[in-house]
C-alpha cells in the first residue's frame, strides 16, 4: 500500500528542491527492482534520472537512496547543520552519489544516534495543512517487517504499560520523507491520512518548531507520547481503533484502559482532531459503561436548534435543499397545482427558496400545497403548525396560493398514502422530499420497504432523497466505527476550514449536532441507533428494486450548487461531484452527502 | 457691472434638478450610492428610492427580469435590502474568484444564475426574520451570516 502511495506521488518537490524529488523516484526504483531493470542499460547510468540531470549508476541506486534519506532527515533537524546544505561546495551536482557522499562525510563527526533518530516535526494543524502529505519510509529491513499496515497492532499489547515503550520504538525505527503535493486533493486531517496508510501524516510546509529527538533518545524509558503531537495524533487514532476492537471482542477491561489513554492523547491535540477524538471517546465511554443517551424523540426542539446552527455554519444542508428544490422545480414545470410532501419538516428551511422560485416562474406561480411530517413533541406543542404558519405568511407576501397540513408520526413507517388526502395526478403534481430521514428506517427489516411502498402509492412526479454518503450500518461494530471516524473527521475538518471563528456559538452548536450523531452511531444499538447511514450505491439498489427510475439532476442544479459553495469561506475545500445523475458534496476528496432524484418506473406510472 | 455678470449667469444647483440627479445616481455603484446618501437630506431621500437600487441590481442582467419580480422583492424587503444583504456579497465573492486582479471592485456584469441565487437567499433571509419576529428560536443566528464573514480566498 505504501508503494502505491509513493509511486503515484513521486516527482513532487520540497524545500530541499530537487534532491528529494530525485530521491523519491530513486526510492521508488530502489524498492521496485523490476521497474529499474526495465530502464537501465547494462552497467550504465539510470536513464530516468539522467533525464532529470542526475548521473547515478543504477547499481548504486539503492545505496544512494538510503544515504539521501539519512541526509534529508538529518538536515531537517534543528541541530544547526542545515547550514551545511549551503556551505558545502559541490563541483559536480549531477553526480548525485558523489554529492551524497561528501555531505555525509561532513556529518560523520556527529553522533550516530542522530542519524538513526527520526525527525519528528511538530504538527501544527492550523497552518495550511491542505497542501502537504508526508509518507513514512522505513528504510532498514527490520522496520520493513515491523511496519504493519493494520491499525490493530496494539491488540497484542497486554495492558497499557507496554504501550508507550513500543510506541517509542516505532518512532525510533521509522524515517520520514517529506513530499509536497502541490494543490493536493488528499484530505488534510491527521486522522484520515493515518487511517488510510498508518504511516502517513501531515506536516507543515515550513519546519516550525522541529523537535529533535536527541533529548528523548538519551533516556529511552521516558514516554515520548506528549512531545510530538503529530506522533500522538497517529497514536490517538490507533488507540481509538484498538479500544473499539476491544469492545467488539467484549474485552471491556482493556477497552477501559485504552479509553483512559485516549483522554491523555486527545488533550495534546488541537483543532478538529481533538474535537473528533473527544466525541468518539465519549461515545466509546457510553458504550463501555453502558450509559446510553436519552431517547432521541424527546428532544426534537433541541436538535432542531442545533440543526439550525449547522445550517448556518456549513453548506451541507443548503446544498441539500437547493439541489432537491431544483429537481422539484424542474419536475413541476408545467403543473398548475403542486403538492410537496416533506418527510422531515423541522423548521421548513427548504421551502422559502422553492416558493420564491415558483413565484417567479414564467407563467405565474402554481397553487402550492405542503404536507409536513414531524415527530411527536414532548410538550404537545404543535411545532408543525407554527412552521406552517410562517410559511403561509411568506407565501402571502410573495403571492403564492398556499395550503399546509402537518402530520405527526413517530416513524415514517406509520404513514399511509390515504392519510394524506392526495388528489389525482391530473389535478396536482406530487413531490416527495426526504432530507436525512430515510436512513432511520433501516433498524428493522421491512420498515424501508413499507415506506417505499407508501411513496409509490402517493404517485409522485418526483422523489428527492438526500442522504449521508457513508456506510455506518454494517453488521460489524468495528467497521462502523472506522467508517464513522473517517467520515466525521472530514466533516469536522470542513467545519474548521469554514472560516468561522473558533469560539463562536454557531461552530460549537454545529459540532454538538454532529457529536450527537457520532454518539448514536457508536454507542447505541437496536432501535435506538437511528443514524444508519448508507452509501448512495446501496440506496440506488434499493430504489431500483422497489420500482423507481433515476432522474438526472441537471446542470442547473450543478451550477447553483457550485455557486453556493463558492460563497462559503473555505469554498475551495468543498467539491461538488456529479455521479451518474446524482450530485455529491464532499470535502476535498471525500464525498459526504449525496442528492438523488427518482420517479416511478414506467409500468407503475399512469398519466405521464 | 459685476452685478450684471452675476445675474446673467444663473447659479446652478443640482438639487433643483432632481431628475438629472436621479440619472446620475442611477449610474453609480453600490458603495458610491451609499456615500451619496450621506451628502444632504435631499440626497438621502433620493438615494433611498428603491428604484435606484432596482436599477443597480438588475442593470447588467440581460434579458431583464420579468415584471413579476418586483412585487416579490418589494414584499420581501425591497431592492436596497436585496442588494446589501445578498447581491453585493454574492457578487463580491463570486467576482473575486473569477477575476484574479481587480478584486476591490464588485463585478459589474453578472449572470441570471447569480441573481437567482441572490433572490433565493433573500427569501430565506426574510423567512428567518419572520421566525425571529415571531419569537420562535434564538435571535442570534442568520443563515446569511456566512455572506458577511470575510472570505479567505
Amino acid at each position: 500500500m505504501k508503494r502505491d502511495h509513493q509511486e503515484t506521488i513521486g516527482g513532487a518537490g520540497n524545500s530541499m528542491a530537487n534532491k528529494a524529488e530525485s530521491s523519491s523516484s530513486s526510492m521508488a526504483t530502489g524498492k521496485g527492482k523490476l521497474w529499474v531493470e526495465d530502464d537501465q542499460d547494462a552497467g550504465g547510468m539510470d536513464e530516468l534520472l539522467a533525464v532529470l540531470g542526475y548521473k547515478i549508476k543504477s547499481s548504486e541506486m539503492a545505496d544512494v537512496a538510503q544515504k539521501l534519506e539519512q541526509l534529508e532527515m538529518v538536515l531537517g533537524s534543528e541541530d544547526g547543520i542545515s547550514h551545511l546544505a549551503s556551505d558545502t561546495v559541490h563541483y559536480n551536482p549531477s553526480d548525485l552519489s558523489g554529492w551524497v557522499q561528501s555531505m555525509l562525510s561532513e556529518l560523520n563527526n556527529l553522533p550516530s544516534t542522530d542519524l538513526d533518530s527520526s525527525t519528528l516535526l511538530s504538527n501544527n494543524q492550523d497552518s495550511n495543512p491542505s497542501t502537504m502529505t508526508s509518507l513514512d519510509f522505513p528504510i532498514n529491513s527490520q522496520s520493513k517487517a515491523f511496519v504493519d499496515d493494520s491499525e490493530y497492532d496494539l491488540r497484542a499489547i497486554p495492558g497499557v504499560a507496554a504501550y508507550p515503550q513500543r510506541e517509542f520504538d516505532k518512532s525510533n525505527e521509522r524515517k520520514r520523507m517529506k513530499l509536497t503535493l502541490v494543490g493536493s486533493n488528499t484530505a488534510p486531517t491527521l486522522a484520515v491520512n493515518s487511517i488510510q496508510s498508518s504511516n502517513s501524516s501531515c506536516t507543515p510546509s515550513s519546519p516550525q518548531a522541529i523537535m529533535a529527538v536527541s533529548g528523548t533518545l538519551s533516556e529511552p524509558t521516558r514516554p515520548v507520547v506528549l512531545i510530538d503531537s503529530q506522533e500522538t495524533g497517529v497514536c490517538l487514532v490507533h488507540t481509538l481503533l484498538a479500544c473499539a476492537e476491544a469492545i467488539q471482542q467484549e474485552n471491556l477491561k482493556l477497552a477501559d484502559a485504552l479509553f483512559k489513554h485516549i483522554g491523555v492523547l486527545a488533550a495534546s491535540q488541537v483543532g478538529a482532531m481533538r474535537k473528533v477524538a473527544t466525541y468518539f471517546a465519549e461515545a466509546l465511554a457510553r458504550r463501555i459503561y453502558k450509559i446510553f443517551p436519552q431517547d432521541h424523540c424527546l428532544d426534537s426542539s433541541y436538535s432542531d436548534a442545533l440543526e439550525m446552527h449547522f445550517y448556518e455554519t456549513c453548506p451541507y444542508l443548503k446544498f441539500a435543499h437547493f439541489t432537491a428544490n431544483q429537481a422539484i422545480l424542474e419536475a413541476f414545470a408545467n403543473a398548475s397545482r403542486v403538492h410537496v410532501i416533506d418527510f422531515g419538516l423541522k423548521q421548513g428551511m427548504q421551502w422559502p427558496a422553492l416558493m420564491q422560485a415558483l413565484a417567479l416562474r414564467p407563467g405565474g406561480p402554481p397553487a402550492f400545497r405542503l404536507t409536513g411530517i414531524g415527530p411527536p413533541q414532548p410538550d404537545n406543542t404543535d411545532a408543525l403548525q407554527q412552521v406552517g404558519w410562517k410559511l403561509a405568511q411568506l407565501a402571502q407576501t410573495i403571492g403564492v396560493e398556499f395550503e399546509f397540513r402537518g402530520f405527526v408520526a413517530s416513524s415514517l413507517a406509520d404513514l399511509e398514502a390515504e392519510m394524506l388526502d392526495l388528489r389525482p395526478p391530473e389535478v396536482e403534481a406530487v413531490a416527495v422530499n426526504s432530507v436525512f430521514e430515510l436512513h432511520r428506517l433501516l433498524d428493522r427489516p421491512g420498515g424501508i420497504d413499507k415506506v417505499l411502498g407508501s411513496i409509490k402509492a402517493m404517485r409522485p412526479k418526483i422523489v428527492t432523497i438526500v442522504e449521508q454518503e457513508a456506510n455506518h450500518n454494517g453488521p460489524v461494530f468495528l467497521d462502523r466505527f472506522t467508517e464513522a471516524l473517517h467520515y466525521y473527521s472530514s466533516l469536522f475538518d470542513s467545519l474548521e476550514g469554514s472560516g468561522v471563528t473558533p469560539t463562536s456559538q454557531d461552530l460549537v452548536m454545529s459540532e454538538l449536532y454532529l457529536g450527537r450523531q457520532i454518539c448514536n452511531v457508536v454507542a447505541c444499538e437496536g432501535a435506538d441507533r437511528v443514524e444508519r447511514h448508507e452509501t448512495l450505491a446501496r440506496w440506488r439498489t434499493r430504489f431500483d428494486s422497489a420500482g423507481f427510475n433515476p432522474v438526472h439532476l441537471g446542470s442547473n442544479a450543478f451550477k447553483q450548487a457550485s455557486m453556493l459553495l463558492a460563497l462559503f469561506a473555505g469554498g475551495d475545500g468543498y467539491r461538488v461531484e456529479e455521479n451518474n445523475g446524482c450530485l455529491m458534496l464532499g470535502w476535498h476528496t471525500r464525498p459526504l452527502i449525496a442528492t438523488s432524484a427518482w420517479q416511478l418506473a414506467a409500468e407503475d406510472s399512469r398519466l405521464r | 457691472m459685476e452685478d450684471n455678470v452675476k445675474e446673467k449667469r444663473p447659479k446652478f444647483c443640482i438639487n433643483d434638478h432632481v431628475d438629472i440627479l436621479l440619472e446620475i445616481l442611477k449610474r453609480l455603484d453600490g458603495r458610491s450610492l451609499c456615500v451619496s446618501a450621506c451628502v444632504c437630506r435631499l440626497w438621502c431621500t433620493i438615494a433611498r428610492n428603491d428604484s435606484l437600487w432596482e436599477h443597480l441590481c438588475f442593470r447588467h442582467v440581460s434579458p431583464p427580469p420579468s415584471s413579476g419580480v418586483r412585487p416579490v422583492v418589494v414584499a420581501l424587503g425591497g431592492y436596497k435590502r436585496l442588494y446589501m444583504v445578498c447581491v453585493r456579497p454574492v457578487l463580491r465573492r463570486l467576482g473575486r474568484l473569477r477575476l484574479a486582479g481587480d478584486s476591490d471592485r464588485v463585478r459589474r456584469v453578472w449572470t441570471r444564475d447569480e441573481v437567482q441565487l441572490s433572490l433565493s437567499l433573500f427569501c430565506v433571509d426574510y423567512y428567518e426574520r419572520l421566525g425571529r419576529l415571531g419569537g420562535g428560536g434564538d435571535a442570534s443566528g442568520s443563515s446569511l451570516m456566512f455572506l458577511c464573514k470575510p472570505v479567505n480566498v
